[in-house]
């Protein structure tokens, strides 16, 4: 069981997430956030912090995005860890209009 | 916590932000926290037995029915067996002040039933805790941001003290190093810098060892040993002649080098810190293993810094009136007393007389007492009337004569006490209970009136009973009252901030010498379970012999101690608490179960593959007292000759058993705590 990443996160990267997390699972990918399954206890502090939605707790997740599991596996594996917040992505205030939140 | 409410209906359970514990998040065991609440599956009315005992077979009735039915039972068995053939089992399903471990102490009291000791977690260490450093809180958990070394002992902080993770880390950010001490790979040792694997058992023996390096290298902190220690020339002449390193590193499965550089690097890097978790006092020498590791700080003056010394029992700067929640001056001296971790061996073995009913109420024994089959079948004698207030028809409620709604934390008021922090905190009720469920203070209080008595204890509201078993002239609530905590929700007991909290930088422990105890001046009136856990109840203390210094002993169980037991079951086995459940709480939701994951038998490959067994095969565990199953797990997570199976599934959802079915109900040697850990077994493949 894990909490995941999804595309909402894509090119917005609010990171107000990452402080909530208390065993610091986050990882820096160049375009959006992963969760280290690994490293995730699943307490699922980090979901309601997202303003665009994208985490979910992996029971939770629609079945048409459930393919974010493995591509938080496999991605969380490459990046650094991220644990302070971090200025978002030019533009994200627009893509999270556009994106209804 | 802070609840949601639209509508009247608990829409959500979060964190306060403004929480410098919580930061706003809960703990895994509390997802979906909300929901609990309206559970399909709740016991909403009192309901009477109406098939076999242990069917579930159940008809509603009023409570007016219930209480005349449960006062008129007590009062023929009173009658023809005497009061003491009535025990209540009780222990912390809620935490609290009046519906807590103590809610129905008065009124069993006032009864005049056997009185009930509580010993299932933590009475180990508080016998051990109170004999040589008193009952202190120690350092403060938010102290722990200063400390340069942290010694995790004995606990799977990130699955149950997943709060302090956070300071850890902070410390961590800032320099400090952490050691986790446990035989098992937990997902804390992962974490950890430092993982110091001992076998199972052998704490106490790893704790004198590192005092033999400290002593032999002198790296002990003489100025404070000579002003604030007692006996440190006794425990030194017992550390040299018994515990030099060779013989702890035999005892301990670790090597000579990994006990010096702990010792070594335990006195040189101040602040250092121990947060003790409770698997250490859960075998036969569990006491005294809390009496060493209590004893390190002071031999390297860890207590001089902030940030130095130990943690366990947040408990005792809690300033509570026990002798007023509980009323042990109801008691008539002599009344006898029954330990409930024993509970099978209590039915079937108190005479003159006999248990004829058991009041079950915060607790699922057949779920958390040892030798769990025992209790069973005695729960299925139809000479017992057993009552059970409960949330759920539990593995211990399907037994129930008579089934009692009990209320969840957000339809009660509470104020709460805490075992990871220091904060005194205000539970409001934000919900008018489902069906015709009554908080525990209200069950005592309908009790009290229908078996007659007339004092006034049980007159008082709730918010007035919070208001008398408060201490509010305790100088840690200077300024504060119940209308002030109410408003605010939350008070700190530290005494001092964070950053300057120094408990015992110049001894002051409360303990009769005022000093930390080596050699303890209580060993005179022998064993003794701290009164909180028996009703406050001084009597009938077994007083067994006890050595006055900490020392090791070998396991009951284990194929060195115990060679011809480990003929038929070869492997010790640990059974610790769940990520997602809290002990049997919350088993019982879908959500939960997926994210625990089904009952495993995590066991070392060599062991399985000696046994033919593969991952993922369901696998039977088993010995002379009971048996369970559960999938096996291969892994080297877990030391050779040791087995893993995580405690709270319900039976129901697990092949009809658990782990509690194969533990000995034997105590450790200091305060009666249950030697889960402290169990030998076999393992093969289910048919």
């Amino acid at each position: 069981m894990t909490t995941v990443v999804t595309d909402n996160c894509l090119k917005c990267k609010f990171t107000e997430c990452v402080s909530s997390c208390p065993v610091s699972a986050f990882r820096a990918g160049e375009d959006m956030l992963f969760i280290d399954p690994d490293v995730c206890i699943d307490c699922g502090a980090c979901i309601s912090k997202c303003p665009v939605k994208a985490i979910y707790e992996d029971l939770d997740l629609p079945d048409e995005m459930t393919h974010w599991v493995d591509i938080n596996a496999n991605e969380s594996k490459k990046w650094p860890k991220i644990t302070l917040k971090q200025l978002p992505f030019e533009g994200a205030n627009d893509r999270k209009v556009a994106l209804g939140f | 916590m802070n609840f949601s409410v639209e509508d009247g209906v608990l829409t959500s359970v979060t964190g306060n932000p403004q929480h410098p514990i919580t930061r706003g998040g809960l703990c895994v065991k509390l997802k979906d926290f909300a929901k609990h609440h309206y559970n399909p599956d709740r016991i909403l009315y009192p309901q009477r037995r109406v098939g076999p005992k242990g069917s579930g077979q159940y008809e509603r009735i009023s409570w007016e029915e219930a209480l005349q039915e449960i006062s008129s039972k007590w009062n023929s068995i009173i009658d023809d067996y005497g009061s003491q053939a009535i025990l209540n089992c009780c222990y912390l399903g809620n935490q609290g002040v009046i519906n807590g471990l103590t809610s129905g102490d008065a009124f069993f009291n006032r009864l005049g039933a056997t009185v009930s000791e509580k010993t299932f977690c933590a009475s180990g260490s508080s016998t051990g805790y109170v004999m040589t450093i008193g009952p202190t809180g120690g350092v403060d958990p938010e102290s722990f941001l200063y400390s340069k070394l942290i010694v995790i002992w004995g606990q799977n902080t990130m699955s149950t003290n997943l709060h302090q993770w956070p300071i850890y880390q902070e410390a961590r950010a800032k320099g400090a190093k952490i050691v986790v001490i446990d035989p098992q790979r937990t997902r804390t040792a992962k974490e950890a810098d430092v993982h110091i694997r001992l076998k199972p058992g052998t704490d106490a023996a790893f704790a004198l060892g590192v005092m033999y390096v400290l002593i032999t290298e002198n790296l002990v902190d003489q100025d404070y040993i000579d002003k604030y220690t007692h006996g440190y020339e006794e425990l030194k002449n017992r550390v040299i002649n018994d515990y030099g390193v060779d013989r702890v590193a035999e005892i301990t499965g670790l090597t000579v080098q990994e006990i010096q550089n702990f010792a070594r690097e335990y006195a040189t890097t101040q602040p250092c810190v121990i947060r003790m978790g409770v698997a250490p006092e859960r075998n036969r020498n569990g006491g005294q293993s809390i009496r060493a590791i209590c004893s390190l700080p002071a031999l390297v003056g860890a207590w001089r810094h902030v940030g130095g010394g130990l943690l366990e029992m947040p408990l005792w700067e809690f300033p509570l009136k026990y002798e007023e929640m509980c009323r042990p001056d109801f008691i008539k001296p002599g009344t006898r007393v029954a330990n409930i971790t024993q509970l099978g061996k209590v039915l079937e073995e108190f005479q003159y007389p006999q248990i004829k009913s058991l009041f079950v109420n915060n607790s699922n024994p057949v779920s958390q007492a040892g030798y769990s089959s025992k209790l069973e079948s005695q729960l299925k004698k139809e000479d017992l009337f057993l009552v059970v207030s409960e949330h759920f028809i539990t593995d211990t409620a399907k037994y129930a004569d008579v089934l009692l709604p009990a209320t969840m934390q957000a339809e009660q008021l509470e104020v709460m006490l805490a075992w990871g922090h220091f904060y005194l905190t205000y539970n409001e009720k934000a919900i008018e209970p489902p069906g015709e469920c009554v908080s525990n203070s209200e069950l005592f209080r309908r009790l009290a009136k229908a078996m007659g008595f007339n004092d006034s204890y049980w007159d008082r509201t709730d918010y007035e009973m919070l208001d008398d078993f408060i201490d509010w002239s305790s100088p840690r609530l200077e300024g504060w009252n119940m209308e002030r905590l109410r408003e605010v929700g939350y008070v700190s007991l530290a005494g001092a901030t964070p950053d300057k909290r120094l408990p015992h930088a110049e001894g002051n422990f409360p303990t009769p010498t005022g000093k930390c105890e080596f050699l303890t001046t209580q060993a005179d009136k022998g064993n003794f379970v701290v009164p909180v856990w028996r009703s406050m109840y001084e009597g009938m203390q077994t007083g067994e012999p006890i050595d006055p210094l900490p020392e090791w002993l070998p396991m009951r169980e284990s194929p060195t101690s115990n060679p011809e037991l480990a003929k038929k079951y070869p492997l010790n086995i640990v059974t610790p608490k769940a990520h997602a459940f809290l002990n049997s709480q919350y088993a019982n939701e879908k959500n939960q179960q997926q994210r625990q994951g089904e009952q495993t038998v995590t066991i070392h490959p060599q062991d399985a593959e000696a046994r033919g067994i593969v991952a993922g095969q369901l696998v039977r565990v088993f010995n002379d007292r009971g048996s369970f199953k559960g999938k096996a797990k291969l892994s080297d997570d877990t030391l050779p000759g040791l087995v893993v199976a995580i405690l709270g599934y319900w039976h129901e959802h697990n092949h009809g058993s658990s782990v509690n079915s194969i533990s000995s109900n034997e105590f450790s040697n200091l305060g009666h705590a249950p030697s889960f850990s402290d169990n030998l077994v076999q393992v093969e493949l289910a048919v």
